[in-house]
């Protein structure tokens, strides 16, 4: 239970596919990873070419679709290629095309996928529409009219690229920036609320849009992120020295700051629009600067000590999807945040690290072809557990006792303070009991009755003569009657006659 | 400081120990070397630095690289996009402007609307002692008409210069008729937001 490890919201089985292949799983596959998810339709789309056979044997008179395919299939294909020449759709839809029985499993699926989706657009949805309350009516009918414009569109077209997504969303930046410049119910708009204005739209449609877009389905992106995770993991043994970073991570200190950097990179992935990945990143590089300074007695630290500490944190860290979410920062964020500002920058140097990485030999760890293979290999153990350092678990197991005794402390003073409360709360009642006897004593009460609606006719031994059910009506009637004269109150009154009493006393 | 909005993006390239982390210490912070107190910042490897030029403001970002030679196939990320580039070279070391022209030649290669500024860099070296000056100054000029780049010696000891540099890249930037027109295109446009009507 190190510092930094606490605030992982998912565990890494929420994120592997369901096959168990190791590769990454996407809600939009329904949890499957590309690869399997292709697999998984491909049995599908074999079983619908199977029931298409086995009905044309029944048939006979369907005419052999031009391919040689079940006439379903290439009708559907046909219509297919008339909707557009990519390649891609015919995959996706068919699946859906499937079973009966898949339809519905899927559409449940989906359903799920899209109120999951729809807590965190309408989190992001709701800062959207108070900000756009401070615009002028027109301004704000427009936004949302071209944010709309733009999500139907996108949503409408699952199938096209994900280079084809990321130009409509920068060609949608481009113009709407313009749009704010020139466009007359945006006049008076100051540099600041247009800034602002531009950050939510692309939050607000990056989280919309983010399982449409995130790690496609028809991209290489999963694969990649693979490759990097397996690199990396054979990189383990590669320490702060090997870098020459200046880090100091065996002090308690910097360890915190390290820890908190690797938490930082490991949220980035949980994130969904690009300048919340990109907060992820600044936020690790801080932590990263505070860790140099605090190992280099305060001195502030530079460029040469924050790239070699960058790439040791990734090492260390092993970003889920690292290939994705940088592939995906840089097609869909805004370009001006990527070119230009500190955000920019430490995203740079990130793309730097990976690259750095995947290019990684002998020579850029100063060292001979030998003993990097050794260590490759893992007939060398790294010197790091050779020397007097403690290891990752023995340092682990440390600081969680030093949190246990901790919290033993803690839980003792809460018990402690329980128990004087307790206390208090018994002398409370002591006292308070004390305090009513003494004036009490003082201030002897005769406690008289309640006053009581008193029933005239009740104990009247006439009554009795009465005919029982009858006594309320003859007598009730005339005596509202009779109310409404004397003005008289009366314990059996009815309110409706009452109102009447006392308007008629106005009106007098 | 850190989010807000900017103009242009500088980066400084050279070999390590050129001088380039002193240099964007002076000039963002105005300090050399620890010798002045310490303020709040962290570390600097990005800073963004307001300056008025001609009448404008802008707001420079000034990247910081890692300078050692193992990270040197990384560098096309680091200048991409950039506006100007300073090539430092240590002025007491003849082996520093051995790599300028290295990262000359990547620029030219890969980032035309990059503008590029040789910086001398350690003056205070070469004025103590005229020995020290390993880099002749009119050989560095002739090299830079022929690149069509302009050159500044300086010294993060002293400060001497280092505005200057800023203030002629930020300067360029805003005579540049491509970032002009941009710049007239947001002024005039806060100005006269009717002019144009056009749908996207
Ligand atoms: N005397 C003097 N020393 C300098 C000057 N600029 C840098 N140095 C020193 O040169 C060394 C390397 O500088 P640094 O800025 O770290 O170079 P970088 O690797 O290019 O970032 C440091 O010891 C600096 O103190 C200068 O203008 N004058
Ligand atoms: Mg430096
Ligand atoms: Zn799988």
């Amino acid at each position: 239970m190190s510092q930094g490890h606490k605030r992982f919201h998912i565990n890494e089985q929420e994120l592997l596919c369901k096959n168990g292949c190791g590769f990454y799983g996407n809600p939009a596959w329904q949890g499957f990873c590309s690869k399997c998810w292709r697999e998984e339709y491909q049995k599908a789309k074999n079983a619908q070419l199977q029931i298409d056979e086995q009905n044309k044997m029944m048939k006979q008179k369907t005419p052999v679709g031009a391919e040689g395919k079940a006439p379903s299939f290439s009708k559907f294909e046909e219509k297919k290629k008339r909707e557009s020449d990519k390649r891609t759709h015919t995959v996706k839809s068919l699946f859906r095309k499937s079973s009966s029985k898949d339809i519905a499993a899927e559409q449940v699926a989906k359903r799920e996928a899209m109120k999951r989706l729809s807590s965190e657009s309408q989190q992001v949805g709701e800062g959207f529409a108070d900000f756009l309350r401070n615009l002028s009516k027109p301004a704000a009918l427009d936004v949302s009219k071209h944010i709309r414009a733009l999500i139907e569109k996108i949503q409408q077209n699952p199938d096209v690229t994900v280079d084809e997504h990321s130009e409509i969303i920068q060609d949608f930046y481009q113009s709407m920036g313009d749009r704010l410049q020139t466009h007359p119910v945006y006049k008076g708009l100051t540099h600041t609320t247009s800034d602002k204005l531009m950050d939510y739209m692309e939050k607000y449609i990056m989280t919309r849009l983010y399982r449409a877009v995130f790690c496609s389905m028809w991209s290489d992106d999963e694969e990649q992120d693979l490759i990097i995770q397996k690199r990396i993991r054979s990189l383990h043994w590669v320490s702060e020295q090997n870098l020459e970073a200046s880090i100091s991570v065996n002090e308690p200190s910097v360890r915190a700051l390290v820890d908190s950097a690797i938490t930082d990179i490991i949220e980035m992935d949980s994130k969904r629009a690009p300048q919340d990945k990109l907060a992820s990143v600044v936020r690790c590089s801080n932590h990263i600067f505070e860790a140099l300074k605090a190992s280099q007695n305060n001195e502030p630290a530079s460029a040469d000590d924050f790239l070699p500490a960058l790439i040791y944190i990734v090492l260390q860290a092993n970003p889920p999807r690292l290939q994705s979410n940088i592939k995906y920062i840089t097609r869909f964020s805004n370009p001006s945040r990527l070119m230009s500002g500190e955000a920019g920058y430490y995203f740079t140097n990130l793309c730097c690290v990976v690259a750095f990485i995947e290019n990684l030999n002998a020579e850029s760890l100063n060292m001979t072809p030998e003993e990097f293979e050794g260590y490759m290999s893992g007939k060398l153990v790294p010197r790091d557990s050779k020397e007097g350092h403690i290891c990752e678990g023995l340092r682990l197991m440390y600081q969680n006792l030093a949190n246990l005794s901790e919290l033993r402390q803690r839980h003792e003073k809460v018990m402690a303070e329980a128990m004087q409360l307790q206390q208090e709360i018994v002398e409370f009642k002591e006292n308070f009991k004390k305090e009513i006897q003494s004036v009490l004593t003082k201030n002897p009460w005769t406690i008289k009755p309640r006053k009581t609606k008193v029933d005239l006719d009740a104990e009247s031994p006439a009554t009795d003569m009465l005919p029982p059910p009858l006594i309320p009506q003859i007598v009730g009637e005339p005596m509202v009657v009779q109310h409404d004269q004397s003005n008289a109150n009366s314990t059996d009154m009815t309110t409706e006659p009452h109102v009447t009493v006392t308007d008629t006393a106005v009106e007098e | 400081m850190s989010g807000s909005r900017v103009d242009m993006k500088i980066v400084l390239l050279g070999k390590e120990f050129g001088g380039k982390t002193s240099l964007v210490e002076r000039f963002l912070h105005d300090r050399f070397h620890g010798e002045a107190p310490y303020q709040a910042t962290i570390g600097a490897a990005f800073g963004a630095k307001r300056i008025e030029v001609v009448g404008k403001s802008l707001i420079l970002g000034i990247w910081d690289t890692a300078g050692s030679e193992r990270y040197e196939a990384m560098s096309r990320i680091y200048y991409r996009g950039a506006k100007a580039a300073i090539v430092c070279y240590d002025m007491t070391d003849s082996e520093s402007f051995a790599r300028v022209c290295f990262w000359v030649k990547e620029l030219r290669n890969n980032e035309e609307n990059c503008k590029i500024y040789l910086c001398g860099t350690k003056k205070d070296l070469v004025d103590e002692n005229k020995n020290n000056r390993k880099v002749d100054y009119h050989m560095v000029t002739d090299y830079a008409d022929e690149i069509r780049a302009k050159v500044f010696e300086t010294s993060a000891k002293t400060g001497e210069n280092i505005r200057n540099l800023f203030l002629k890249i930020a300067e360029d930037y805003t005579m540049d008729p491509v970032n002009k027109q941009q710049q007239e295109k947001d002024t005039l446009n806060l100005q006269e937001p009717t002019k144009k009507k056009r749908c996207c």
